[in-house]
């Protein structure tokens, strides 16, 4: 526990050097909701092969350390919830135009107005669901 | 290519670290949200220290007019916050605090997350696919009803430049308000009557203290000095312009050729399409003038 704040730490840096990297060379904010979402509605197909390039990238990197540290996401075995979640992941971010990495990281680190009431309203959205599902409903 | 290379290296290190973070692990995540149960600070390091590089980028880039590889950098933000922005966030906050991913760490854990992670992904993707006609709901029931007279459509290409279908002499209080400091004229007197005729709108807007310039384009028959007059009415301008003509089609194609080279082409179509104005067949014309 007293280690895992280092380690967050230390991945924090690696994604604002991922995002500086973006930002610098090809002149783009890394938002990966946009990234992705571009490709998935069609508005992004202009250019295309960055944001697959961007994706190999963010898959295949994990990828292969994951193989040699070993890696697990936890993640509910609930079909409902897992279902609910993406859904509600996917409308959100794309009509928020943000998420954690947009938003979060792109948006405050510039002290973007959007940036920070998106960054302050998924969290207290995302506190207050947890407190109503796993203290008082149980649920999750 | 150089730029795919780039593409790649930055979502490798993303993906190093968000799984070096523990970002893809569920179980932090909702921790982190768990401010009433057991709370896990990791997220607010793992935020902290991606804002502190990125902050130095945003800073250089301020510094610098072009990205390394020569791309134009992102405008600056908008300061817009509608219900898409705060309706959006909350239900992705929603969502995240459910299965306790965001969007890069369901793409990054692809090769472990399982089967869960994989649905996880595809219902995201479902929703990224919805969320335009979401959109279009709330657009539609929140947009508020405006009087037939004030039906003036300014049409933002930029946060500095907008165009417009002619405006009236009433619609110009209304372009002061929003911040323009200089309207531009691309329609030429004698497509419209008299009382519209660039003589009455200069002295209206001059009294509103706003800059006004001529700027007339002949339909189809656009000229080189319409395209360096426009180019220097935008660098002399104090504030954001306003252009208008009989639908806005001029002033946008007069804004692609002058934005020609300094913003990517395809943003130079693509921007002007959102409203319907179709530049695709200007394309060889820009590149041309993008290069010479």
């Amino acid at each position: 526990m007293q280690i895992d704040w280092v380690w967050g730490f230390v991945g924090g840096v690696l994604i604002g050097l991922a995002g500086s990297v973006f930002l610098l060379m090809n002149g783009r904010i890394m938002g990966i909701s946009g990234i992705v979402g571009g490709l998935v509605d069609r508005t992004g197909l202009s250019n295309w092969t960055e944001r697959v390039a961007f994706i190999i990238g963010t898959i295949a990197v994990p990828a292969a350390f994951a193989g040699l540290w070993g890696a697990a996401t936890h993640l509910t075995t609930n079909w409902g919830v897992i279902v609910a979640g993406g859904l509600l992941v996917g409308v959100g971010t794309r009509l928020a135009q943000g998420c954690t990495s947009g938003h979060g990281v792109c948006g405050i680190s510039r002290l973007s107005l959007r940036g920070i009431v998106a960054t302050v309203f998924y969290i207290v959205a995302g506190g207050i669901t947890i407190a109503v599902l796993r203290h008082v409903l149980g649920v999750i | 290519m150089q730029r795919n290379f780039f593409a790649l290296l930055s979502g490798g290190i993303f993906g190093l670290g968000l799984l070096i973070s523990g970002m893809v692990d569920t179980l932090k995540v909702q921790g982190w949200l768990d401010v009433f149960g057991n709370w896990d600070p990791t997220l607010a390091f793992v935020m902290g220290g991606a804002i502190l590089p990125m902050a130095v980028a945003w800073q250089v880039a301020a510094r610098r007019k072009r990205s390394v590889l020569g791309y134009a950098f992102p405008e600056a933000p908008k300061r817009e916050v509608g219900p898409n922005l705060v309706i959006g966030s909350v239900l992705f906050g929603m969502g995240w605090a459910l299965a306790g991913l965001c969007p890069g760490p369901a793409i990054a854990s692809i090769s472990f997350g399982g089967t869960g992670g994989l649905v996880f992904l595809l219902a995201m993707l479902a929703g990224m696919l919805i969320a335009p006609a979401v959109r279009a709901r709330i657009d539609g029931t929140t947009a508020p009803v405006e009087s037939p007279r004030t039906k003036m459509d300014i049409r933002a290409l930029t946060p500095t430049y907008a165009v417009s279908p002619q405006i009236m002499l009433e619609d110009l209080p209304a372009i002061k308000a929003a911040g323009f400091t200089t309207v531009i004229d691309n329609r030429p007197d004698a497509e419209i009557p008299a009382s519209l005729h660039a003589a009455h709108m200069r002295a209206a807007a001059e009294a509103l203290g706003l800059e006004f310039v001529e700027n007339q384009v002949i339909s189809g028959g656009l000229t080189a000095e319409n395209v360096e007059k426009q180019a220097a009415t935008l660098a002399a301008a104090k504030g954001p312009v306003f252009a208008y003509c009989a639908s806005g089609n001029r002033c946008s194609i007069v804004w692609a050729l002058v934005n020609a080279g300094k913003r990517p082409t395809d943003e130079l179509i693509n921007v002007p399409a959102q409203y319907g104005y179709n530049l695709e067949h200007l394309r060889a014309q820009i590149e041309a003038r993008a290069k010479g």
